[in-house]
C-alpha cells in the first residue's frame, strides 16, 4: 500500500519506520536516512531534512535518546536509540499493523 | 506527566538557547556532508555534490527554525523574549514610560490599601477557628406594654443553653470602659478592662498561653477576683515575664490576682480580662447589656438552634421568651456596607482614569513606533504577535507600577487605615498578606489589558504600504487620531467630575459641621480632668473644691469652674426629676462647680449663675434654655424640682443659661440641667469632675504645670487630660474629619490624572500637526488663531465631559449621601464650584501646550518633515 500523502499518516509512518530502523542499535541522523531511503524512497522525497524535526519530536515524547558521540571515520555526530518507551510503541504500531495487514489480506482472500 | 516533562525540558532550554542552536545547526551540516561526500564518491565534482546535497535536504535555515521550534522554550521562550524586548523599548521611553508607571502606581496603590481594609474588615473580620459557628444571642420577651423587647440573656439563661446538643459553648462578656489601672509599681494608668463569664473565651476558641481561663468557681459571688491579662500589656508592663501568674493588680482600687495571659492578637486593646462575679439575684436577671455569644456544634443549622435554644429558655415575667439568634459575622460587619460602597467607587473612578490615561499615553507615543511596527509586520510577523508584545508591554508598565504602589501602600498602610472612618474589627489588622497580593496581581492584569488592550489593537494594525513611512517624513495613519484624543479627554473629565463633586460635597459638610455655633469659645476654655482614685465621693468632691481653689489662686487664670467630664465627651447621665408642675422633666444631668460659666464665658438669660454660697445647700440648679422653654414656658426661674426615690434631692432653679452644645455639633436639642454635687454625698453618686479655667488674655499655662498642681494636692490621682476644650471637639468630629481629609485626597489624584491626560492629549496633537500649523501660519494665520484652534479641539470635549459628569454625579453622590451634614447630595453651590475648577484647569492643561503651536516657525515646519 502507498502510505497515504496526508500528514499525520505521513508522521505516523515515518515515526514508525525510524522505530524500526533503530530497533538494531543506535545511528547518527545521516544514518537513519540511507537507511530509510532504502526501505522506502517515498517518505522522505520531500526533503531529507525534515527528517530532523521528526527525530526531535519523538525524543521529546520520550521514544528516543540522544548523545553526541565519535563515528567511525572520526567526526563528531549526534547518535540516537530507543529508550524503552520507544520500544513499547514500536511493538505496539507493529501489532497494530499486522492486526490491519491481516485484516486486509482476509478481506481480500474472502 | 508528558505535559509536565515537556514543560519542563522547555524551561530548561531557555538557558540553552545558543547551545541548542549551534547543536542544531551542526547536525543538520553533518548531515549535508556526509551526503555531499556520498555524491563526491559517486564521481561528482565537489561543487555540484555540496549543492545537490543541499537541494535535497531542503532549506536548512527553515528546518532549523523547526527543529529549534521543537526543542527550543517554545511559548515560554516567545515570551521572554517579549519581555526583553518590552523592557528595552520601556527604557527608550524614559518620560513616557515613568509617568506611565506613577499613573498606574497611583490607581493600583490605592486599590491595594482599600482591598487590605476589606479583607480585614469583611472576608476575614473573626480569625477564630470555624468563625461559621460564632452566633450572637438576645432574648426576646414581651414587656408589659405587651411590645417585645429585647434584652441581654442572663447567666441562666446561658447555662442552660449550654446544656443543650446543638450548642457546643456559650459565654458573656464585654468591656467595660475604662477604668484607671494600678499595677505593683503603683503607676496608675487608664487602661481597657473588660469582664468575662465562664465560657467566653472558650467560645472564640482561645486558649491562654499561659495559666488558665476563667472557670465557673471565678464567677461565684465572693470568690477571689481573677483576671487574665492581654498579651500586649503583658509584654509591655511585665516584660512577658513567665512568673506574672499570682500577682496583684488593681482594678478601681480592687485588687485582683492574675491566673492567666491571653495569646496575642486577641483584643488587643484590652489590657485585663476580669471574672465577672454574679450575686444569685443577678444570675436570672435578663437585659444586662452584655453581649452573649455561642459556638454551634459543626452543621447545625440557625433554625435548628433557634428552635432548641427557644424550648430551653425560660419565660419572662409576661410572657414566652424567644432567642434572636444571628451569626457573629452579621453583627461584626453590620454598617461597613455604606463607607466600604464609597470609598470602593472612589478609588475604582481613580483607577479608571489612570487606565485611561495610560491608553491615551500609549497611543500617543505609539505614533514615534509606527515605523519599527509597520517593518516588523511586513515581514511576517502577523497581528497577534504584534499585539501580544504591546500587551506585554502594558504587562509591564503595570507590574512595574504595581510594585511602586504596592510599596507605597504598605509603608503608609498605618496612616491610611487611620483615616479611614470605620471601626475595624480589634482582631483582624489590616495587612498586605497573601490575599491582598493575589488580589494586587489580579487587578493588574485587568488594568494592563484595560489600558493597553484597544492601543495594541490600533496600534498593530498593518498600514497598506509601507513605502511611504520609509521616506523621510512620511507618516502612516496617526494612532491617537484627533477624535480619539477628543473621546479620552471627555471619558477622563467626565470621571474626574464626579469624584470630585464626591469630595466637594464632603468638603462643604465638614466645613459646615464645624462652623456651628457651639455657644462657647472653645479655644481660651482649657480644661484639666482628673480622675481621684479613691471612690469615696465626699473625698472626691472635697479634692476637686480645693484644686478649684488652687487653681483660681494662679495669676495666669481669669475663671475657674468644673463639670461632669463627660459632658465634654458629649454624652453624661441623664435624669427625670419631676417639677413642682407635676411634669417629669427628661434631661442631662450635669455636675458642675459654681464658675463653670463664668469659664466658659457664658452668661445668664435670665437669673443668676451658681456660687459658691449655694454649695452648702446643694440646692441651687440652672437649666438651658430648651429645658426652660420646653417645660416651664421659658419662665422656669423660681421652679423646684424633686429627685429620687431612696434619698431625695429638691432643687429650685436660680437661673436660665443659653444651649450649649456639649455634645459638638451633633447635639440635636436635649434639655440640660446643671446641678451641684449632693452635700449629703452618698458614695453611689461619685462623678468624675473637669476642671474648666478661663485664662487672662495674653496668658498660658502649660499642661505640665497643671498636672503637676493636680497631682501634689491629691494623694492618689490619675490626671487624665490638660489640653484646651477645642481638643475635646476635634475628638467628635474625628471621624468627619478622616472621611474629608480622604475623599479629598482622592479627589485631588483623579483630578491630577486627569489634568496630565489632557496636557499631554494636547500636547502630541500639537507635535503631530506641526506641519499643519507650520502650512497654516505660512499662509497668514495669527499664532492666536493657530493656538485657539488648537484649544478649541480640546474645549468641546471637555464641554461634553462636564455635562456627561453632572448626569453621573447626579446617580453617583446619592452613596455619600448619609454622611453629608446640612448639605444636599445636589447643592448647588458645590458643584458648580466642582465645575467651574475642573473646567478652568482643565482649560489650562490645554492651553500651556497649545501655545507651544505658535511658535512653530513655518520655514522648519515645513522643510523639517
Amino acid at each position: 500500500m502507498k502510505p497515504a500523502t496526508n500528514s499525520d499518516q505521513l508522521h505516523g509512518t515515518l515515526d514508525m519506520l525510524v522505530l524500526k530502523v533503530l530497533d538494531s542499535g543506535a545511528l547518527h541522523g545521516y544514518a537513519i536516512a540511507v537507511r530509510l531511503e532504502r526501505m522506502s524512497k517515498d517518505v522522505l522525497s520531500v526533503e531529507e531534512g525534515s527528517l530532523y524535526p521528526a527525530l526531535y519530536r519523538m525524543e521529546r515524547r520520550g521514544w528516543l535518546a540522544s548523545g553526541w558521540a565519535v563515528t567511525e571515520t572520526g567526526r563528531r555526530a549526534r547518535f540516537y536509540k530507543l529508550t524503552k518507551t520507544g520500544r513499547a510503541q514500536l511493538d505496539a504500531e507493529t501489532a497494530s499493523w499486522m492486526r490491519l495487514t491481516t485484516a486486509v489480506a482476509d478481506v481480500l482472500n474472502g | 506527566m508528558h505535559a509536565l516533562r515537556v514543560t519542563i525540558a522547555r524551561v530548561r532550554a531557555l538557558f540553552r538557547r545558543n547551545v541548542i542552536a549551534d547543536e542544531i545547526r551542526e547536525e543538520l551540516q553533518f548531515h549535508v556532508e556526509m551526503r555531499a561526500a556520498e555524491l563526491a564518491r559517486g564521481g561528482i565534482d565537489a561543487g555540484d555534490a555540496h549543492r545537490e546535497a543541499l537541494r535535497r535536504f531542503g532549506n536548512p535555515a527553515v528546518i532549523q527554525d523547526r527543529g529549534y521550534d521543537v526543542r527550543g522554550g517554545g511559548v515560554l521562550e516567545t515570551i521572554v523574549l517579549d519581555v526583553k524586548y518590552g523592557v528595552r523599548q520601556l527604557r527608550r521611553q524614559p518620560s513616557f514610560s515613568v509617568v506611565a508607571i506613577l499613573t498606574l502606581a497611583l490607581g493600583l496603590g490605592v486599590s491595594t490599601a482599600l482591598f487590605a481594609v476589606i479583607d480585614a474588615a469583611l472576608l476575614r473580620p473573626l480569625p477564630y477557628p470555624h468563625p461559621e459557628q460564632l452566633v450572637t444571642l438576645l432574648v426576646e420577651e414581651p414587656r408589659a406594654n405587651g411590645r417585645p423587647g429585647h434584652y441581654a440573656p442572663s447567666m441562666l439563661d446561658i447555662r442552660a443553653w449550654r446544656s443543650l446538643t446543638v450548642v457546643a459553648q456559650a459565654g458573656t462578656g464585654r468591656v467595660t470602659g475604662f477604668a484607671p489601672l494600678i499595677v505593683d509599681a503603683g503607676t496608675p494608668q487608664r487602661l481597657t478592662v473588660a469582664e468575662a463569664s465562664e465560657g467566653f473565651l472558650e467560645t472564640y476558641g482561645i486558649a491562654p498561653v499561659l495559666g488558665r481561663g476563667i472557670d465557673l468557681d471565678d464567677t461565684r459571688e465572693g470568690a477571689p477576683a481573677v483576671a487574665l491579662l492581654g498579651h500586649a500589656f503583658w509584654q509591655r508592663q511585665f516584660g512577658g515575664d513567665p512568673n506574672v501568674l499570682g500577682r496583684t493588680l488593681r482594678v478601681q482600687n480592687e485588687p485582683v490576682t492574675i491566673v492567666g495571659v491571653l495569646p496575642r492578637g486577641f483584643y488587643t486593646d484590652t489590657a485585663v480580662w476580669q471574672a465577672r462575679q454574679f450575686s444569685t439575684q443577678w444570675l436570672g436577671r435578663r437585659g444586662s447589656g452584655a453581649p452573649v455569644i455561642a459556638r454551634l456544634r459543626p452543621g447545625v443549622t440557625l433554625a435548628q438552634a433557634s428552635g432548641a435554644l427557644d424550648a430551653a429558655t425560660a419565660p419572662g415575667a409576661a410572657g414566652t421568651a424567644r432567642v434572636v439568634i444571628a451569626s457573629m459575622y452579621d453583627e461584626e460587619t453590620e454598617g461597613f456596607g455604606a463607607t466600604i460602597r464609597t470609598l470602593a467607587l472612589a478609588v475604582g473612578l481613580i483607577l479608571l482614569i489612570a487606565c485611561v490615561n495610560v491608553a491615551g499615553l500609549t497611543l500617543a507615543r505609539g505614533a514615534t513606533r509606527e515605523v519599527e511596527l509597520a517593518i516588523r509586520a511586513s515581514i511576517g510577523a502577523d497581528r497577534g504577535r504584534l499585539v501580544r508584545q504591546l500587551l506585554t508591554e502594558s504587562v509591564l508598565l503595570a507590574l512595574a507600577g504595581a510594585g511602586a504602589g504596592v510599596a507605597v501602600a504598605y509603608a503608609s498602610l498605618d496612616s491610611l487605615v487611620g483615616l479611614i472612618p470605620l471601626s475595624l474589627p480589634a482582631n483582624s489588622p489590616v495587612t498586605i498578606n497573601a490575599t491582598v497580593l493575589a488580589f494586587a496581581l489580579a487587578l493588574t492584569v485587568v488594568t494592563a489589558l484595560v489600558s493597553g488592550l484597544v492601543p495594541a489593537f490600533k496600534l498593530s494594525r498593518a498600514p497598506k504600504t509601507i513605502a511611504p513611512m520609509l521616506t523621510v517624513g512620511g507618516r502612516g495613519g496617526a494612532p491617537l487620531s484627533r477624535r480619539a484624543g477628543q473621546w479620552l479627554i471627555a471619558v477622563e473629565v467626565t470621571l474626574a467630575l464626579v469624584l470630585m463633586s464626591g469630595s466637594g460635597l464632603i468638603l462643604r459638610s465638614f466645613a459646615r459641621l464645624v462652623s456651628v455655633d457651639l455657644g462657647f469659645d472653645a479655644d481660651h476654655v482649657l480644661t484639666l480632668q482628673v480622675e481621684p482614685l479613691d471612690r469615696s465621693a465626699a473625698l472626691r468632691r472635697d479634692y476637686y473644691v480645693s484644686l478649684a481653689d488652687a487653681l483660681r489662686r494662679l495669676p495666669e487664670v481669669a475663671a475657674v469652674g468644673a463639670i461632669d467630664s463627660s459632658a465634654l465627651r458629649g454624652g453624661g447621665p441623664w435624669g427625670f426629676p419631676t417639677a413642682d408642675t407635676g411634669v417629669d422633666i427628661p434631661g442631662f444631668q450635669r455636675t458642675v462647680l459654681p464658675g463653670y460659666f463664668e469659664a466658659m464665658g457664658v452668661r445668664p438669660l435670665a437669673g443668676r449663675l451658681l456660687e459658691e454660697a449655694d454649695r452648702a445647700a446643694g440646692e441651687a440648679v440652672l437649666v438651658s434654655a430648651t429645658t426652660s422653654r420646653k417645660f416651664f414656658d421659658g419662665n422656669a426661674i423660681g421652679h423646684t424640682l424633686r429627685y429620687g426615690t431612696k434619698t431625695v434631692r429638691h432643687w429650685r432653679i436660680v437661673g436660665i443659661v443659653p444651649d450649649l452644645r456639649h455634645g459638638g455639633p451633633y447635639w440635636n436639642g436635649d434639655p440640660e440641667m446643671y446641678v451641684l454635687p449632693d452635700p449629703a454625698a452618698p458614695d453611689t453618686s461619685a462623678v468624675t469632675l473637669a476642671m474648666v479655667m478661663r485664662l487672662r488674655d495674653g496668658a498660658s499655662l502649660p499642661g505640665e504645670r497643671l498636672t503637676q498642681i493636680a497631682e501634689t494636692l491629691g494623694p492618689r490621682v490619675l490626671v487624665e487630660r490638660a489640653t484646651p476644650a477645642s481638643a475635646f471637639l476635634s475628638e467628635q468630629v474625628a471621624r468627619p474629619r478622616h472621611r474629608m481629609l480622604l475623599l479629598s485626597l482622592l479627589g485631588a489624584f483623579g483630578l491630577l490624572l486627569t489634568l496630565v491626560g489632557i496636557f499631554s492629549t494636547t500636547a502630541y496633537a500639537v507635535a503631530r500637526r506641526t506641519r499643519e500649523i507650520g502650512v497654516r501660519v505660512a499662509l497668514g494665520a495669527r499664532p492666536a488663531q493657530v493656538v485657539g484652534a488648537m484649544v478649541r479641539d480640546a474645549v468641546w470635549p471637555v464641554m461634553a465631559g462636564l455635562a456627561a459628569g453632572l448626569a453621573g454625579t447626579y446617580y453617583a453622590t446619592r452613596v455619600i449621601a448619609r454622611f453629608l451634614f446640612q448639605t444636599t447630595p445636589h447643592d448647588p453651590g458645590t458643584l458648580v464650584t466642582v465645575v467651574a475648577v475642573l473646567g478652568l484647569a482643565a482649560f489650562l492643561a490645554a492651553w500651556l501646550p497649545a501655545r507651544r503651536a505658535a511658535s512653530v516657525d513655518p520655514l522648519i515646519a515645513l522643510r523639517a518633515e
